[in-house]
């Protein structure tokens, strides 16, 4: 490579380590020659190392807004030609004077980078940004994930018309995505499917226990309405009504958690519920190996990394037809695919799994633990994020 | 002294929300001198006399408001004001913020002290030590799920439900909740909520013919249940029944919304905001049916509002619910989290014939004036505060 190119990256906080999409592509990025700044909107945390960070300022009222403001001042003066372009861009987007330039505001922390690429790692962090990577003279790119097409429009009508018109490599993680976005007018040569991968090795499993007699079902993911917990305990209550004896783990927090915690207790299911909340990914393996079948009856979902790490685990995965879980699980061949918000449909089919031979139960394990293997790799994920960058 | 004279009613938030509101004043005018405390979430007065308000807004009040009580219990109380200290120090509490709370209450000295919300227990026995009979009411949440989604509750319950005076329950269910933790059912009394029957006028009413109209009402939050009737809907909307969902007291909820926009209910269910009491009133009477999806209830103060204004009410089967409605006699119950029973009986209502549906709505009616009123309520009260010095005798 004859010069290092720069990559901007906006996150709302900065990646935790179990965040592996972010972070592998950090350091896949970082080892492969490129210079990561990371934008972050969220608290500063002193753990990250992986590349240096920059704060965007919040525009609170408190007593740090008179500071930030003058820092924003001071960084449109020292980076005045920037500053006038951005102004410009907004007031051709039909910003009114007092818009445009407290957009300038807002954004200033941005004005002194030089930058190849800024790539927003959501959707909706590039809302009221659009203007932003012109002006600095780098492209621009975003992501766009479940919550950002399926959840964030609904209370936001047309939040993307803008982004829409800007001059812009979309990255998704699904062919379900990439049809939505299309269906919005955006162009396909712009947007290129990246899916989500895992570090494989780190899951293989040798000695899978498939063939144990005791039914115990595990699902990672935090206690929130959209992992659809409500639907999945209701087709345990139905399973417990039919005297099926089961154990069930859920491995994550969140602000749902008295919410479930009442929901399994009024349902009769408590005793075969177990909440371990969150546990290091070291710790998450023996989870996904001492438990056979994986649940994931999201109401919504991007793509879902646990699903792949249970499959590369060799467990028996059940999932709901949310958007991106479709594409990670192939259908009666590495996993089964059940509608959402059925719960009748998901107790039938963990029956029918609980029923299937030993011999079947392994064909569809190890298909899943070798499709992951060829499809779903880090170094496949980075190498296309080389070419993306192209 | 064979009847308490000064209760001290503490409630969390200024000013309490209506039904803690209209005990206030009906036990003003039964001759109780009250005492409110808590934290103001804004200005409000009441115009009697015998209640008086104690509530600070803001760092600046609290610092006022510590240092005059400090000054206050030092110059009138030295010795209780120590004890208090004491206690505060023994229980590693954070010093300041307790006594903030607390020496308002030691000065004024009231004989009965009225814990609305019994999840503070643990910070109020101390009133003990000083003369104070302890009285906490049992409401709903923070005795049906508190403790069993934190166990730490059902600890703290179990070691000072023994400490109590006087309990209040909402609910024969919420009375028989309870007993597992410790909770001595001799010492507790059922008092139900009670409205003030001259603001629900039961009038003439006109059914819709067409499009049933459905109403609920309350805030938004997990255990109002909404996700489930929204799935109800799309059970009544695929078996092709005509129907109008308005929700009323819902703000901008991401999950509804989406719920919503996924099942294809954009049409038939509307979300809106809260509203002033009058209008909600004339709705609740436009409406046909009025449901409560509830998972968790003491016993629902709508659901009384419905029937006193002649509304059948569909209602889940949780807390104290079966205690108002008879299935099938004055409204309809259905278990709780089943959102096909619930379309079930809301289709039930449907097929009423105008007759049925008058003689139901009747009997609700009957039941309100009978079980919930105002005045039985503050008798209630009464009765309560007397009992504890009954006893003592």
């Amino acid at each position: 490579m004859s010069e290092s190119k720069h990559i901007g990256l906006v996150l709302p906080n900065v990646p935790s380590y179990s965040e592996t999409f972010f972070i592998s592509k950090i350091k896949g990025l970082s080892d492969n020659g490129f210079i990561v700044t990371l934008f972050s909107r969220g608290k500063k945390t002193k753990h990250f190392k992986l590349c240096p960070v920059v704060y965007l300022p919040v525009f609170d009222i408190d007593k740090s807004l008179f500071w930030n403001i003058l820092k924003a001042l001071g960084l449109i003066l020292a980076n005045f030609g920037q500053a006038k372009k951005l102004f410009q861009l907004n007031r051709n987007d039909g910003f009114s004077l007092g818009e445009a330039f407290e957009n300038v505001l807002i954004n200033s922390t941005f004005l002194q980078y030089k930058l190849d690429w800024l790539h927003f790692g959501f959707g909706t962090m590039a809302l009221q940004r659009e203007n932003v990577a012109e002006a600095i003279g780098a492209k621009m790119a975003v992501s766009f994930r479940g919550f950002d097409w399926y959840v964030y429009p609904i209370k936001n009508k047309n939040c993307y018309c803008r982004l829409f018109s800007k001059d812009v490599k979309y990255h998704v993680l699904s062919d379900g995505m990439i049809k939505a976005l299309v269906s919005k007018g955006v162009k396909k040569e712009v947007i290129v499917k990246i899916t989500p991968a895992i570090h494989v090795d780190l899951f293989k499993n040798e000695n899978f226990s498939i063939g144990l007699q005791q039914l115990n079902l595990l699902t990672v993911g935090r206690l929130h309405w959209i992992k659809g917990y409500d639907y999945l305990f209701q087709a345990l209550a139905l399973l417990k009504n039919q005297a099926v004896n089961f154990n069930y783990t859920i491995i994550g927090e969140g602000m749902e958690n008295e919410r479930l915690i009442f929901e399994a207790h009024q349902l009769g299911i408590s005793n075969n519920v177990r909440f371990v909340g969150k546990v290091g990914h070291d710790v998450l393996h023996k989870y996904y190996k001492s438990n056979q079948i994986y649940i994931q009856y999201s109401i919504q979902e991007g793509f879902c990394n646990a699903v792949l790490e249970a499959q590369a685990a060799g467990m028996l995965c059940v999932v709901s037809d949310a958007e991106g879980l479709l594409e990670n699980v192939e259908h009666n061949k590495t996993g089964w695919i059940v509608p959402k918000r059925n719960p009748e449909a998901l107790a039938e089919k963990i029956l029918d799994i609980l029923a299937l031979s030993t011999d079947e139960k392994i064909k569809i394990s190890k298909a899943a633990t070798e499709r992951v293997k060829n499809n779903f790799t880090i170094e496949n994920q980075i190498n296309q994020f080389i070419l993306f960058y192209q | 002294m064979n009847r308490p004279e000064k209760i001290a009613v503490y409630c969390g938030e200024l000013p309490p929300p209506t039904f803690i509101d209209r005990l206030i004043i009906g036990l003003a005018n039964d001759g109780f001198k009250l005492v409110l405390f808590g934290t103001l979430k804004r200005k409000f007065n009441y115009a009697k006399p015998s209640i008086k308000v104690i509530g600070t807004a803001g760092k600046w009040s609290q610092i006022r408001q510590l240092i005059l009580y400090t000054l206050l219990l030092q110059l009138k109380k030295p010795k209780q004001k120590r004890k208090l200290d004491d206690w505060i120090k023994q229980r590693k509490m954070a010093k300041y913020r307790a006594r903030l709370k607390f020496y308002p209450v030691l000065y004024q000295q009231p004989d009965i002290l009225h814990l609305q919300w019994v999840k503070s227990i643990g910070e109020w026995v101390w009133v003990k030590k000083f003369g104070i009979k302890l009285v906490v009411s049992l409401r709903g949440a923070h005795l049906n799920y508190t403790p069993i989604c934190n166990p730490e509750f059902a600890e703290i319950y179990k070691q000072y439900f023994p400490l109590v005076s006087r309990f209040h329950a909402v609910s024969n269910a919420i009375k028989e909740e309870a007993i597992q933790y410790n909770l001595n059912p001799n010492r507790t009394n059922v008092i139900y909520s009670g409205l003030d029957l001259f603001k629900f006028e039961f009038q003439a009413k006109t059914l819709s013919t067409d499009c049933l109209q459905i109403i609920s009402i309350g805030r938004s939050h997990w255990k109002k249940g909404y996700n489930y009737a929204l799935d109800t809907m799309r059970i009544l909307k695929e078996a092709n029944i005509r129907f109008q969902y308005t929700i009323v007291g819902l703000n901008e909820e991401e999950e509804l919304l989406f719920q919503r926009n996924e099942l294809n209910l954009e049409q038939e269910v509307v979300f809106l905001n809260k509203l002033p009491f009058d209008t909600i009133k004339e709705m609740i009477r436009k409406a046909d049916l009025f449901l409560l999806p509830s998972v968790e209830e003491g016993i629902a103060n709508v659901v009384l509002e419905a029937m006193a204004l002649g509304t059948l009410v569909v209602s889940t089967d949780c807390g104290g619910m079966k205690e108002v409605i008879n299935d099938g006699l004055n409204g309809f119950i259905v278990p709780v989290r089943s959102p096909q029973k619930m379309a079930d009986a809301i289709q039930s209502v449907q097929k009423l014939d105008k007759k049925k549906y008058f003689d139901m709505i009747d009997k609700a009616r009957l039941q309100v004036e009978e079980h919930h009123t105002e005045e039985r309520m503050i008798k209630g009260f009464r009765e309560l505060y007397r009992s504890i010095y009954h006893e003592r005798k």
